[in-house]
Formats: C-alpha cells, structure tokens, sequence
C-alpha cells in the first residue's frame, strides 16, 4: 500500500464542516499509526486526531485555519517512497456533500427548477392537435391504440361527460364493421380472388352536424333503456299484429265497481281488465308466457305480467306476481302500490324482475296504436292504444262505440301469427264479454 | 451538585473467588480500553462514522454485575454497559465491526455503536428511546416466571432514562407482577447535558423503589466488590422468587455524552473528584494490596489487551460493508424456502 | 347451526390458539376476572388460569413492552387494547421497539395486538379512531382488519401464528352485528390476501372493516340502476394484496376507494398512487375516494353522521362515476 489518505472525520451527526487548527507533524516527518497528527475545531468539539496509519506525511492539503467539509481529504500519508506534491498546493478535493448535512442546503438552484418544471397539464403534453379536442381515459386511449384507431373518429360521439369517449363508446366503435384495422400486416394473397376484383369502397365517415347543439350525457338510465332496446331488436324477430275491441262492457264493469274500490282504496282504471284478460290468455297460449334460451323454448309457470309505468327520469316495469291468482280488486291494488312505489323510487329490485309477459301504454297521451319493443327475455308485450269512441258496424247498422286498438309484438321465432292473432281474439272475446 | 458521596473503599461483605476478582480486573481494563480506541482514534480517524457513548469511569456497574450471570440469565444493557456484551461472549471483532458499520458487525451495518443484540448470549439489543427495555425486561422476567424457571434478568439503564413514562409503567408492572428482574441504575449524574437537579426532585433513584413497592439500595457504583456485592444478593433474591429489586450505582460521566461532546457544561473539580475515584485504579490498588496482582502483571495485562483488540481491530476494518440491497433484508421473517 | 358473531369468533380463535400452544397467553386490562371490557376473553381465566391470562395496571407502554420481552423469550402473547384508540400510549414499543428488532439483529417478536377500532357508537374522538395507518407505516408491522366472522376467527389464529408482529383491529361495530356459521375445523385466513365479496363489472369498491357493508348495501342500491359493484375487501392492510386490487380496476376500469378512516394519509391514498402507477391504462375514469373529512370522531350523532362514510355517499359517486 503505497498511500493513506487522510480525512476530515465528522464530529457528530449534524456535523458537516471542520477548521484545522494546528498540524502537529511537518510535512515528510515521519509518523506512527494513532500517533497525534493534527487537531481540529467544530461547532461542537475541539480535538485532536490521531494518524490512521504509519509511514511518512507526504502532502498537507489544507493548512492551517482553514475550514473543510468532513470527508475532505486533508493530507496524505505514504511509505516515503514517492515524491511529495508541488508547493503551493491545489485545491483540496471537494467530496460530494454527504447526505446528513443539516446545515444551509448546499445546492438550492437544482431544487428549485425541478419544482418549477412540475408535469404540466396532460393535454399540452400530447402531439396530435386533434387529440387536444377529444377527451377520452388512459384505458380508451390504449385500447385506440391496440386496435390503430385515430380518437379522432370518435370526435363528438362521446357519451361521457361533457362528450368524454368512453370505454363503452370504444368497444362499440370497434365491434363495427371495418372499424378496427388489425395491426398484423396484410397477408400478400388478398387479390387471388379473382382477375380483377371490385375495389371495396372506403367506408363513409359519419355524418357530423356542424350547427350549434347542446350536449347532454345520458343518465344511467336512459343509457340502460338506450341498450335494451337496440338489443330487443337485434334479438327477436319482431312483428306486430293489431286487434280492434269494443270497451263499452269494461268501461260499464269499471264504473260499476269504482265506487266500491275505492271504498277499499284501490283506485280502479282500464289496466286491471287487460292485465286479468291477458292473465287468463296466458294460461292458454303458454307459448305467449315462455323464453327462448339458445334452442330451448323455457316455459314458465308463473304469469309475471310487467306494466311499463313512464316516469320522468325514465321508464320502469315493475311486475305483477302471479297476476293469474288475483282478481280484478287484487288487480287493481297490486298496480296502485306498484305505481306509487315506481313514482317515489321505492321500487325493490324484486318488483322489477323475473316478469313473463308485459303490458305497456302507448295510448295513454291520444295515439292510437303503438308497435312496443319486446321485453327481453319476455317474448311478447301487449300496448294499450287510446280508447275513441267511433262509428262501427253491428248487425248491419252503425253504432257508437268506446274503441281501444291493442297491439301485441311477438317474436317469431317462437310465436307464429296465427298462434299470436288466436291469443289476441282471446283476449278481445274476454273484454267484450265481460260480465261483473 | 448531589449525590456526590459514596467514594470510601468499603470493604466488601465478602469477596468473589480469586478468579472472579481477576476476571473482573480484566474486563474492566478491557471495557476501559477498547473504548478509547474506539472514541479517541478510530472514530477520530473517520473509521466509525455517527455517533460514539462510551462509559468511561463507569466500568465497575456492568462488569460487577454481570460477571456472574448464569449463561441461561438475560442482560438487556444500555448504551454505556460495553463491560455486559463483553462478559457475555460478544467478541471483539464483532463489536468493532458492529462501529465500523460491516456487514461482519452485530447488526450487519443496520444499526450502529451500541445497539447490538443477541439471543444466543441472552443479550437484549435496546434502542434509543431509554426506558424502553425496563417493561421488555419485565416481560422476559414475566415469561420465566410463567415457565416456572429460576433464569434471572438483568436490566441497565441510567439516570435519565428514569424520568421516561415507560420507566414508571415497567417498573410498577414488574413489582406488581414479582418479576425476577434487577433494575440497574447507572447514575452518572448527567443526562446529556442535564444534571441530576434539573432530572428529578428526588435526591436517588433508589428513593423510587419504595413508591413502586419493591427494595432499592443505593451502592458506590465505581467500587466493582460493592457492586458486585448488591447484584448477587439481588439477583439471588430474584431467583428465588423474591421479585425484582432496584439497585442504584452511584457515579460519574467521564466523557461528553457522546463522542463530540466536551462536556463543557460540568464544572472541571467535579471530573478532578471523580478522576480520584476511578474504578480501575482502585481496584487496582486494592489488589496490588491485598496480593491478588502485582504492577508486571497489571502492566502485562494491558498488553495482552492492547494486543487482542490490535488484532480484532486488524480483521474488522478488512471486512466488508453490507451490499446496499441489504437494506431490504430482514424486515419481515423470511423463510428460508422463499430466500 | 347456530350462528356465531364476529366478537365470538375472535375469541373462539384465540382460545383454540390457546389450547393447543400453551406458549399463547393473553395479557391486557380487565381481561382475566372480567373477561375483557367487549368480552373476548370472556371464561379464559377459569380454562387457562392466572398465568395465561393476566390482568394488568393500566399500562399500555408496559403490556406491550412485557409482550416484546415475554416473545422475546419465545412465548406467544396476545396483547389486548381495550380500545384500539389506547394503541398510541404503546406507540413507541410497538414501532420502534417490536417492528425494529428483527431487522436490527435478527431476533424475531411474534406479538399480537389487537383492540376494537372504529365508530358509529357513539364513541366519541377516543372510542372510535381508526389508527391503522400510523402502523402501515411502519415497516416490520403486519396490520389486519377483518370484516366477517370468519375472517375474524381465521385471522387472529394467522396472526398467533405468524412470526412477525401483528397488529389486529377488530371493528367494534360488526362485534354483533356480524354473524354466520363457521366450520369446525381449524382455519386459517393468509395474511396479505384480499376477499371479493361481490363480483361486478362497472365499477370495483376496494374498502375494508365495517364499510364492506356500506359498499354492499349501496351495490343494492345500484343495482337497480343497472350499476354493477364489484366489492373488494382487503383485509390486510399489510401486507395488502395489490394483485386482488389490480385485478379488480382492471376489470371495471373505474374504482372508489372506501374507508371509515380519515382522508390524510388514510389507505385510499396509497391505493390511488399504486393504482395509478400500475394500472393507468386499464382507467376509463378518475380514481374517486370516500372517506370520514379530516377531523377527530365527533361525538354528537348528527356529527357523527356527518363524519361517517354512508350508503349514500358511495351511490352518489358511483352514479358519478359511471356517467364519466
């Protein structure tokens, strides 16, 4: 070992700087491991230190009086064999500033431009300009960019808010046709089709409208009613078919009774006649009352019949329970209780499942006939037009009569017409016969 | 100033064996001198970096007291009680290496100076927060009372460690629940830079033990026999399940508290008086005296210790630091499958 | 089958503990005649006897000190706070003594911990904190917090088990309210594992403690929305299970943290930050956080109301941040 250097120790744990006050061996003198070599000062203690090995003191870098940070080297020890340093020594080497110093920060510059370049705005950082404009996520983003989509197709069809695309808007996006180029290449066999294949047109850009709008997002609600319906269609063969039938007995029973209901606190309107009139068809078209899983026609053995009720925030249908076990008045109670608890949000999730058959309203504000969606995974649903009275014909002479058009969609692949329009003419018998 | 007495030779009750009395000579002389080398050079040299306590003109306290623990007893030292980890089989090496921050050092580098332990030597590592090991020594005390064991421990700590809230808690567990514990109070008269006035209004430690319901006795703690003397009756009396006892060592800080530390604020005659009363040299005398040593064989101890701690010194400034990922090790059990 | 509370399970755990380890030993206030202030150790004075559950002064610095030594020594000691909210008078022995000790020189404290945590009984600012975070902090520590009777049970047996310091917190409010029927073997719930207890696709809860039925009542709720929670239950903060959690945002793409504790430095905060960092791409929305405002448990219940995390906070948000 030819050199040992010597350095300035630290005197304690806030300690970051020392003076040398006095070298007790000359320059070239020789000196003993732990034998006295010079002292120092500090803020905390005066001391003396002792040589950290034996041999010759070959260069003193910090003379007297002077103050260093620890860790400095201060002198050199060698085995006499090497020459002592220039006069007029350099500079003693600075060491980096170890990591205790609790004194004034040694460096404040660096600091403080880190602070200043904190990250900036995400938008500001992206390149694309037109990305600026498109809000998305982290996840759209990725997925757009698994699957080479420009956001930029999106602009405007965001249903997040304030037009945010969402990851629902991403997956749509894609899921259409021609939509979502693979990143894998090309396959180089395409035009093997034939000599001279039509060229595939480019895929149209959606229209945008350019004038002024307003943006509102979907509620949840809306967005689930929103999904169901497209679904509905996409799922069963929808057809409707339309019966004509005479109220005026209904409309008889039903003032007859509303009295007496009312007694009993059960308001009594037109519903409860088409829910026990369809209750009772069921029974005999249980076709009318099953599901379609895969190949297999479910039939149900409960009659669950659902009434679309149209509140502001959206539409719900609770169910009536074994609407077959109950009659006109358990009916008619069973629709108020059901309607108050849709109209004050107090609806369970058990009011609004497990329905077999629904009856929806679409006459309620004067329309005449309605084509419903049906109610997944229902396979028909009955819609109420408005009750007119008209001029009809009966035994050959023109009569006044109330008259309601009920439309029934049906889905057929499961129901054929003719098993649908005989469950209708059940229907339209039982209300035109009705008797009290 | 208090407490300022205590500084007769009285004789002993009775005296150890004469190897006992020699093996105390030794590892006083030992403590005495392994800690100068490590204040007064190695860390002067920047070989020991943070901070450095030693217990210079305390040595009689741990040596007098642990000399005869059983190997089945268990000490839990504090910062100024180098004599425990030595008698207690801690070797040289490990503990300069353990000031030298290597990987080869009690603690592999992730605690420094005196906070060493080790289980298999009965030692209790203690941390910085003094007073904390006087309920952990009570538990131990509990566990071998619960077992049904006649193993004592042994529980060092100074003056002012005593004003600490876990002090008061352990200490009136361990008399409550009859601990076989000897509370050892190093009262060196200075707690940092506090006297013992400004430290409490009780004129001894020992004076606590009554509060708590247990026996205190207060002894010189720079004579080793008398030292010796209160340890071995109380630790007797523990073992016999007479419950714990506080011993009060009455004697002074020769250095600054720490290593930078000049201790500026204690009035010179008072290290003039104490210097007079040093363990080492009256115990010396007292040999000499009574022909247990002569000054060739004092003066070919010391050599003997010089040598064995030039030798240790040689080995652990050549072993290595931990690998900075040893930073991660050791939190949590690791089993050996999942090293 | 009878039903077994939360606050029995616990007790039936450490008393099987207790049985076949006679290392085990219960130590705290009013445990032993009393049989503990909630009545965990209720009747195991009069099985264990005097040594294995032992009353003690009013010393939580002092029992859990006793604990590290008794460990120390190689025994297995269950350390009771009669409140968790008393855990601050241990603080120093249990984080700078229990949790440095292994990595300072190897010497292993296996000690158990464990007090009832949390509001909503009118318990006031010392009755009712949430101290687990001061602990999670602490590297060395394991921290658990079971919600169900089961985990309850399965967990104070992992953590006598376990060689490492375990603080447990047992939330005061399930103590009855929490039951089911619970095997009759012997059990165990792995420390550091996560539970779903309701699997969902649009938006992940990630809580623990008693708000894991907060977040499964308003998943109810929701669900007639056509809001579809999936509900995350940690329980254990540390070791925590980041891959559950992961798992989870990655699924939904969207997640509220929930916990009763405060906001500042409370665990949602840390999630968040993981979150980010592990799972940006997989997020279609903001990282949202629910938690009691950043004051002490008031006492007065319409404050205490106020501070508590509700139903309705987490429908609120959860219709937030499905519509984003």
């Amino acid at each position: 070992m030819a050199e040992t250097k010597v350095i300035m120790p630290q005197m304690g744990e806030s300690i970051f700087e020392g003076t040398i006050t006095k070298w007790l061996k000359k320059k070239g003198e020789r000196v003993e491991r732990d034998e006295p070599l010079f002292e120092i000062s500090t803020d905390k203690i005066d001391t003396e230190i002792p040589a950290p090995a034996a041999g010759v003191l070959q260069d003193i870098l910090v003379k007297e009086g002077q103050t260093v940070q620890i860790n400095t080297v201060v002198a050199v020890i060698g085995d006499g064999s090497t020459k002592p340093a220039a006069e007029g020594a350099k500079e003693p080497t600075q060491p980096e500033p170890p990591k205790e110093v609790k004194g004034p920060a040694p460096v404040a510059g660096p600091t403080a431009e880190a602070e200043k370049t904190s990250p900036e705005p995400a938008a500001r950082s992206r390149p694309s300009p037109s990305e600026e404009e498109i809000r998305s996520s982290p996840l759209v983003r990725r997925i757009a960019k698994e699957h080479n989509i420009d956001l930029s197709a999106l602009a405007g069809k965001g249903t997040g808010i304030d037009g945010r695309i969402t990851k629902t808007d991403i997956l749509s996006y894609i899921e259409q046709p021609g939509k979502a180029a693979p990143a894998a290449p090309r396959k180089p066999e395409e035009p093997a089709r034939g000599p001279k294949a039509p060229p595939v047109p480019p895929t149209p850009a959606p229209m945008k409208f350019t004038g002024d709008v307003e943006r509102v997002p979907l509620t949840a609600m809306r967005k689930a009613i929103a999904e169901h319906m497209v679904m509905s269609r996409k799922t069963s063969a929808h057809v409707t078919t339309f019966f004509e039938v005479d109220c005026s007995r209904i409309l008889k029973a039903k003032e007859k009774q509303q009295a007496e209901f009312e007694r009993s606190s059960a308001r009594l309107t037109v519903t409860p006649f088409f829910v026990q009139a369809a209750a009772n068809a069921l029974k005999r078209f249980p076709v009318v009352n099953s599901s379609l899983e895969g190949d297999t026609i479910v039939y149900k053995r409960p009659i669950n019949i659902g009434i679309a009720v149209n509140l502001e925030w959206g539409l719900i249908v609770p169910v009536i329970k074994n609407a077959d076990e109950k009659n006109l008045f358990g009916l008619a109670k069973a629709l108020n209780e059901l309607g108050d608890r849709a109209r004050n949000k107090k609806l369970t999730p058990d009011d609004v499942k497990d329905g077999t058959f629904t009856i929806t309203n679409p006459g309620q504000y004067g329309g005449l006939i309605g084509t419903p969606i049906i109610n997944q995974p229902q396979v028909a649903i009955m819609g109420m037009g408005g009750i007119k009275k008209r001029a009809v014909v009966i035994d050959d002479a023109i009569a006044i009569r109330p008259i309601i058009v009920l439309s029934l969609s049906f889905d057929h692949r499961v129901i054929d017409g003719a098993t649908a329009d005989q469950f209708m003419a059940d229907v339209q018998k039982q209300l035109e016969n009705w008797t009290v | 100033m208090k407490s300022n007495t205590l500084t007769r030779d009285a004789a002993p009750v009775s005296l150890p064996p004469e190897k006992t009395v020699l093996d105390m000579l030794y590892y006083m002389k030992l403590t005495r001198e392994l800690e100068s080398r490590i204040e007064r050079k190695l860390y002067r040299q920047g070989k020991i970096v943070g901070g450095v306590y030693v217990g210079r003109g305390q040595e009689a306290i741990a040596v007098g007291s642990c000399i005869d623990t059983r190997p089945d007893d268990i000490v839990c030292p504090s910062h100024r009680d180098m004599g425990a980890y030595l008698i207690r089989g801690m070797s040289l090496r490990t503990i300069l290496a353990q000031y030298m921050a290597r990987k080869t050092g009690a603690t592999r580098g992730k605690d420094g100076n005196m906070h060493m332990g080790d289980l298999s030597k009965g030692l209790i590592a203690f941390v910085s927060m003094l007073g904390d090991n006087v309920p952990v020594a009570t538990g131990i005390g509990l566990s071998f009372k619960m077992r049904g064991q006649d193993r004592a421990a042994l529980c060092f700590f100074g003056d002012g460690a005593t004003s600490r809230g876990d002090w008061h808690e352990g200490i009136n567990m361990a008399s409550v629940f009859k601990v076989p514990v000897v509370f050892i109070c190093n009262n060196n008269q200075y707690a940092y830079s506090t006297p013992l006035e400004r430290q409490m209004a009780v004129e001894n430690v020992a004076d606590r033990a009554e509060a708590y319901g247990m026996p205190g006795e207060i002894v010189d703690g720079n004579d080793i026999l008398a030292v010796w003397d209160a340890a071995t009756r109380a630790i007797r009396r523990a073992r016999s399940g007479g419950g714990p006892t506080l011993i009060e060592c009455k004697t002074f800080r020769m250095t600054g508290h720490s290593a930078h530390d000049d201790a500026g604020y204690v009035p010179p005659e008072l290290f003039e008086f104490w210097e007079e009363r040093d363990p080492i040299s009256r115990f010396e005398r007292f040999l000499t005296q009574r022909g247990f040593i002569d000054k060739s064989g004092i003066g070919e101890l010391q050599q003997r210790i010089n040598h064995e701690i030039d030798e240790a010194i040689q080995i652990a400034e050549k072993d290595p630091f931990p690998e900075p990922e040893d930073c991660l090790k050791d939190v949590y059990f690791e089993s050996p499958t999942e090293q | 089958m009878s039903l077994t509370t939360y606050v029995e399970a616990i007790r039936q755990g450490i008393w099987e503990e207790m049985e076949k380890d006679d290392r085990v030993f219960v130590l705290g206030e009013d445990v032993g005649i009393y049989g503990g202030a909630f009545k965990v150790t209720a009747g195991m004075l009069e099985r264990f006897g005097e040594w294995r559950v032992i009353d003690t002064p009013i010393s939580e610095s002092g029992i859990v000190g006793a604990a590290i030594g008794a460990a120390l020594m190689g025994m297995r000691p269950v350390a009771e706070m009669q409140f968790a909210d008393f855990i601050s008078c241990a603080f120093d022995q249990i984080t700078n003594f229990a949790a440095k000790c292994r990595y300072r020189w190897g010497a292993g404290v296996p000690i158990v911990v464990r007090g009832p945590s949390g509001g909503g009984v009118h318990g006031g600012p010392f009755h009712s904190q949430n101290p687990e975070m001061y602990f999670v902090h602490t590297p060395g520590l394991k921290v658990v917090c079971p919600s169900t009777a089961y985990d309850a049970k399965g967990l104070i047996k992992s953590a006598i088990r376990d060689p490492d310091p375990v603080i447990y917190f047992e939330h005061k409010f399930l103590y009855r309210r929490v039951k089911e029927d619970l095997p009759s073997d012997d059990f165990v719930v792995p420390i550091g594992k996560a539970a779903i207890r309701r699997n969902g696709s649009d938006i992940s809860v990630i809580t623990y403690g008693a708000m894991v039925y907060i977040a499964l009542d308003a998943a109810k709720e929701l669900e007639k929305e056509g809001i579809d929670l999936e509900v995350l239950d940690l329980r254990s903060l540390l070791p925590f299970d980041k891959e559950a959690v992961l798992e989870s945002v990655k699924k939904t793409n969207k997640v509220i943290l929930l916990h009763e504790d405060t906001q500042i430095g409370g665990f949602a905060g840390e999630l968040a930050a993981i979150i980010s960092e592990e799972a940006f791409e997989y997020l279609d929305g903001p990282i949202r956080r629910i938690t009691a405002p950043n004051t002490p448990v008031p006492y007065s219940p319409p404050l205490e109301e106020f501070f508590l995390p509700k139903i309705s906070d987490v429908v609120r948000v959860a219709r937030e941040l499905y519509a984003y």
